[in-house]
Parts: C-alpha cells; structure tokens; sequence
C-alpha cells in the first residue's frame, strides 16, 4: 500500500448545459492497488472516468498525475500520461480480430505496411502476462467470445500500451458468476502486478472482493474516500444511498463538503 | 561447543538453495542467482556445475530473448529428468500426478472413488497402479526423487500415521507405511494434511508466493486449514496443528459438527450449512452444488442469498479470529471456498473490519486461490521435493541404488 497517489484529482466541477454532474470532485488513486469507484445510477461515476480520459473536458479543477498539474484535453493526452480506460459501452469491433481490436487506432507498422508479426507477437505476450488462457487463437473474430472473454480482451487492449492506470467501468456488469470470477482475478492481477486499477461496480461483493481502496460518489460529490478495511458493507451501501454514514461523508447531503 | 558447519554441509545447503532457486522461481541467470544468493559468481558457477553434471539442471540460451545485447545463459531445472510422485486422497475421487523438477505437471490420471472402495488397502491399489502407469512411460535416465500424499484427515508427525479421516471412514491408518511397501521404490511416502499442503503450495506458488505469513482455507465437504507462519507450515506439537474447521465459533446454538462438536466453522460455513440453508440438497456437495448456490444468488434468489449471506457472517467471524491470532498477511480462500468468498464477500470484509483488530488487518489481504483445484497435489509434489531440495546429490544418491 503506497502512499502517495500516481493519480490525484482536486475541485472538479463539470456541467453538461444548464446541469451540473460533478460538483467539487477530489479523488485519489494508488499504484498496487484497486479502487473501486461506487454510486447510484447517474451518479456521475462513468462522466468522472470520461473528464479523467480526456473524453469530457473539466469545467474546473485540478488534474495531477505523479506529482505534477497536467492538462488532458483529449483521450490521447490521457494515454500519453498511461491513463487507459474500458469504458461502459464496450468499444470492440465485432468484425475484426483480438489483435485487430487491440491495436486499432495505433497500428504498429513496418515502412508503410502493417507490421502483424510484432502485433501478435505483443498481443500474445500480454495475453500471456495477464495469465489468460480461455481464448483459442487470438486470430479470433471478437464476435466469436464470450463475455467474460470480451472483457479480457478489452483489459489486455488497455494495459498492453505499458499503461499506469486501467480504469474500468463496470466490467462484469453483464457476465456470469464463472466470467466475473476471471475478471475479478484479473482485475487483482493487475494491481499486484503494480498498476493503479479503478473498477466501477455495484455488486458489493466484487467491491469488498477486490478492492483496496473505495470511493463512494453521491449526486455528483464525493462522499468519502476510505480503505476497504476499515468499513462495513452497510457503512458504505449508506454512503451511495445518503452521501453520508455516521462520521463518514458529506457534512450535509444539499451542499457543502465534510 | 557445537563447530561451524563444515565445508561439506555448506555445500550441500548451497547445492539445496539454488535448487530451490530455479525449482521455484524458473530460468534464472547465475548473475541473478549470484545476487539472490548473495554469493560470488565463481562459487554459483562451480554449483551449477555440480547441479548440471548431477542431471538436475541445464543451461541454455534464454527462450525469450530482448531484442538488445548478448543474451546470458539461464540455469533451468531439468523437469523431464527428475520427478515426484503426487497422489490426493479425496473425498470422492483419487488423483495421481507426475510432477517434474520446477513444478511441470507431466503426467496426471484421476479415478472416481466408489463409497464401497473407500478402504486404506483398496485406496493403496488404486494409487499403486496409477503410480506404475505413469512410470511406465517415463523415458530412461529419468528418476523419481520422492512421493507425497495428500488426506482429508488428521495426520502425525513424522510418521505419517492418519489418526482420523472421517469423511473416508479411516481411522488409525498407516497409510503412509503400506503405500511404500507396495509402491516399492526405494524412497518413504510422506503424507500430508490436504488443507496444510493447499498452503503451502498457494504459499510456494500461488496467491501466497513472496508472503511469509498466510493462512489457507480450503472449502470441500469440510473446511480444512493451514497456516504458514514465519515462511513455516504450522503443525503444532504433534503435526495436527491448522484444523481452522474446527474452530468453534456458535458453541451454545450452533449446529452439529461431523467432529462431535457443535457449532465449528465447518458445521456454520462448510457446504452442507450452506447449501441447507439455500434449500438444496445437503448430501449433493461438490463444486457445482455451491456454484449453483452463487448463480441463484446472482440471479436473485432470496433463500441463496440469505444463505450466502450466513454463510459469509460465518466465515468472516473466523477469518476475524484468525487474524487477531496469526497477523497473517494473506488469507486464501480455496477449493469451493473460492466460490462462497466472491459471493459473500461483502459480509466476509464486513466481520473482519468490526472483529480484527485495526492494526492487524491494516495490510490484510484476502484472496482467492491461484491454484485451483491442484493446489492440493502440487503441496503433495512440493512435500514430495522437500528432500531433494535438502541435499540434492545426497537424495540422488539413494535413489540411484
Ligand atoms: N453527455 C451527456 N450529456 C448530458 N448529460 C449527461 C451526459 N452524460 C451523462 N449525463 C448525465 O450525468 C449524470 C451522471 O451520469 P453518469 O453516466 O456519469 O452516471 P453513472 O454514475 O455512471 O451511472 P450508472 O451507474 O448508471 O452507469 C446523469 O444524470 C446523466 O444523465
Ligand atoms: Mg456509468
Ligand atoms: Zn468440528
């Protein structure tokens, strides 16, 4: 358990026309360890991931990675600082393949033409790294996985480009007891292996499972940020349904921070 | 005044690390073993030299070479040349595995155990036979350094004796003696607890390896323990140390335990406390019984989730305990505990954040088992291995007769 945050976030609002969706958001995020970031519907937990991929611009606020102010404009910015995302509406492309789908958009080529034997050989590796196993070839058509496999390939997408911090959102959302499994011990992997990792979930137990750390995001503000190991799960099913849970959270649930 | 240790012993202990090195660890360069060894590199290479002469390593070209530099030999543990036996006593079933040098399965046969067939000689036969088809196919020059077996039961120290295994009905077995004498190789048959050998192969080489401090439990039809304390599988005076099981948690209103007992870990949180509380079957244990347990729950079934929800309550006061006893660093959850742990999860963490005490679950970690369903027989291989690694040339030596 490190103590200083690769990844810190301070005051961010962010509107979307006339409506505030993050209010003052602060958030920090740990090397080796899981975050597990959690909050009703709309709670603002997908459009906090989008600010922090440069998908969304901040309407003000604070954005430090290892120590330093940084500005990230765009999801390029983002995964030049090692900041890769899974977002909630999967983005893999059924017609194409595992090594298509994991380089798309930042082919490796050789002179002019697609260099695929140092593709593959990269996508087998992390494949390989991250102890995966279930998929056959990975020559394979996305359309022909499963869910849980699916999700494995979008996780080795994101954490094939020597990436830092892998943010994903609600990954085991649509998969089966078997499939979360394996996702959730991926998940773990990847923070033993020293990646920051944030996983966005509302099934408590992959929270308490796999976390380390918890987040808990009530109407847009943070209400607390606190270590797996020093709360319950009815303190923390308080924290997302009232923003607050005995000493825990926002000071009053209409305004102003603890 | 005890003298130093001599030369020979200092060499025997060397010989015995570096095995262990590459056994455990894989390839490695003899500049990293240096290193790890905190030894010069002109002894690691009169080492290896031993080892390699002895048959029990090679060196060669890396497999995976960076594109960058000249690459440096890697030592590697000869896995084809020598091997363990490894047998797993279920409780429905009887596993056999061939395991070379590095922990590669090479070979491995599986039989299911009628109810009737349960008896020590009938087990001993079925074990022998599988241990001769799988020497059988071994190539020339290869040799067998040690054989290990795992029970669901009580098991003294050193001698192997089973005191207890009730789910198989033995009692008193000597179990250890008959399979030697009918395997008839040469070399004695340890056996082990199977929740003892679980932890120690999560501690060797699952979600436990680099952490001295573990605690293992393994969900079957019961719940087996094993504790790792100081880089040490805890035995206690006589080895019977670890029955996590058996810790009583609900003497006074708790249900009867297979023990004798009332209100153990395993009568509140084994299978057949949850799978009644779901309203199944309590005798239809087995993995996909409980998986079944945690889909329906999943799915929204308020009896398995209610049961899950016991459960959990259950296993986190123990886990609690556990903590505030042994500081453990890791606490693994096996064999189908793995399933009950990633479905109540929540209450497991809810129990021991109000039980342990803050400064002993600070860096707890509470994880699934890497291993599966072999960590019970890769502990067997690795207790097996134990002598080999103790003093490489000397185990050679004996077996070579
Ligand atoms: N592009 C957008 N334009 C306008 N409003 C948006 C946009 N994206 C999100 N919102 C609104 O912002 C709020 C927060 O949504 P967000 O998707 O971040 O919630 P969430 O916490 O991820 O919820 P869920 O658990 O359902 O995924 C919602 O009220 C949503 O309608
Ligand atoms: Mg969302
Ligand atoms: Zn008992």
């Amino acid at each position: 358990m490190t103590a200083t945050p690769i990844l810190r976030l301070r005051g961010i609002d962010k509107s979307f026309g006339p409506v505030q969706v993050l209010h003052d958001v602060s958030f920090d995020v740990h090397p080796g360890e899981v975050t597990a970031l959690v909050g009703d519907n709309g709670a603002g937990k997908s459009t906090l991931v989008k600010c922090i991929g440069g998908i969304h611009p901040i309407d003000g606020g604070e954005y430090w990675f290892e120590d330093e102010e940084v500005q990230v404009h765009s999801p390029r910015d983002a995964a030049a600082l090692g900041v890769e995302i899974v977002y909630q509406d999967l983005a893999l492309c059924d017609n194409l393949d595992i090594v298509q789908n994991m380089f798309l958009g930042r082919e490796k080529r050789r002179g002019l033409v697609l260099d695929d034997a140092t593709m593959e050989e990269m996508a087998a590796k992390t494949l390989e790294g991250l102890s995966v196993r279930t998929v056959k070839s990975i020559r394979q058509q996305v359309s022909s996985l499963s869910g849980g496999q699916r999700q494995t390939v979008a996780i080795a997408k994101a954490v094939l480009w020597n990436s830092k911090v892998v943010i994903l959102d609600e990954p085991t959302a649509a998969l089966g007891v078997a499939q979360t499994a394996q996702v959730l011990e991926l998940v773990r992997r990847l923070a033993d292996n020293g990646l920051a990792v944030v996983l966005i979930s509302h099934n408590m137990n992959d929270v308490f499972a796999v976390s380390d750390r918890i987040a808990a995001l009530y109407l847009g503000r943070m209400a607390a940020q606190i270590r797996t190991s020093d709360v319950t799960h009815a303190q923390v099913v308080e924290l997302i349904t009232s923003g607050r849970s005995g000493d825990l959270g926002l000071a009053t649930t209409n305004g102003a921070t603890a | 005044m005890k003298a130093g240790p001599s030369q020979e012993e200092i060499r025997r202990h060397n010989l015995g690390t570096l095995l262990r090195h590459v056994h455990i660890g894989g390839s490695m360069s003899r500049a990293v073993l240096a290193d790890r060894m905190g030894l010069n590199r002109s002894t690691i290479l009169g080492l290896v030299s031993e080892l390699t002469s002895a048959g029990l390593v090679r060196e060669e070209l890396p497999r995976d070479t960076g594109r960058a530099g000249r690459p440096s030999l890697v030592v590697r543990p000869e896995s084809d040349q020598a091997y363990v036996l490894a047998f797993d006593v279920g409780v429905d079933r009887l596993t056999a595995a061939r395991i070379g040098l590095g922990g590669v399965f090479l070979d491995r046969r599986e039989a299911r155990m009628r109810p009737d067939h349960r008896e020590a000689g009938q087990v001993t036969e079925v074990l022998a036979d599988f241990a001769h088809q799988m020497m059988d196919t071994t190539r020339q020059g290869t040799v067998c350094v040690g054989v290990a077996a795992a029970v669901r039961g009580m098991v003294r120290r050193p001698d192997g004796l089973v005191r207890a295994a009730p789910y198989i009905d033995w009692k008193d077995e000597e179990f250890g003696e008959s399979l030697t004498r009918r395997l008839d190789l040469g070399l004695p048959v340890s056996v082990g607890n199977e929740a003892s050998l679980g932890a120690l192969a999560e501690h060797l080489r699952g979600a436990g390896t680099g952490c001295q401090d573990l605690v293992y439990l393994h969900g079957d039809i019961g719940i087996g323990g094993g504790v790792i304390a100081g880089g040490q599988l805890l035995g206690g005076d006589c080895g019977y140390g670890g029955e996590i099981g058996h810790m009583v948690v609900n003497p006074r209103a708790g249900r009867p335990c297979g023990c004798g007992g009332r209100g153990c870990l395993e009568a509140e949180a084994g299978e057949r406390a949850l799978l009644e509380a779901a309203q199944r079957d309590p005798s239809a244990t087995g993995r996909e019984a409980v998986r079944a347990v945690v889909e329906a729950a999943d799915r929204g079934d308020i009896s398995a989730r209610a049961a899950l929800h016991d459960v959990g309550d259950w296993l986190g006061i123990g886990v609690a305990n556990l903590v505030n006893i042994l500081n453990p660093r890791t606490v693994v959850f096996g064999g189908t505990l793995r399933e009950v742990f990633l479905g109540s999860a929540a209450q497991i963490r809810s129990r021991v954040n109000s039980h342990a005490l803050a400064a002993s679950r600070e860096n707890l970690r509470l994880r699934v088992g890497a291993l599966g369903d072999n960590a019970v027989l890769i502990g067997a291989a690795e207790l097996a291995f134990s002598t080999i690694l103790a003093g490489p040339l000397e185990a050679l030596a004996r077996t070579s007769t």
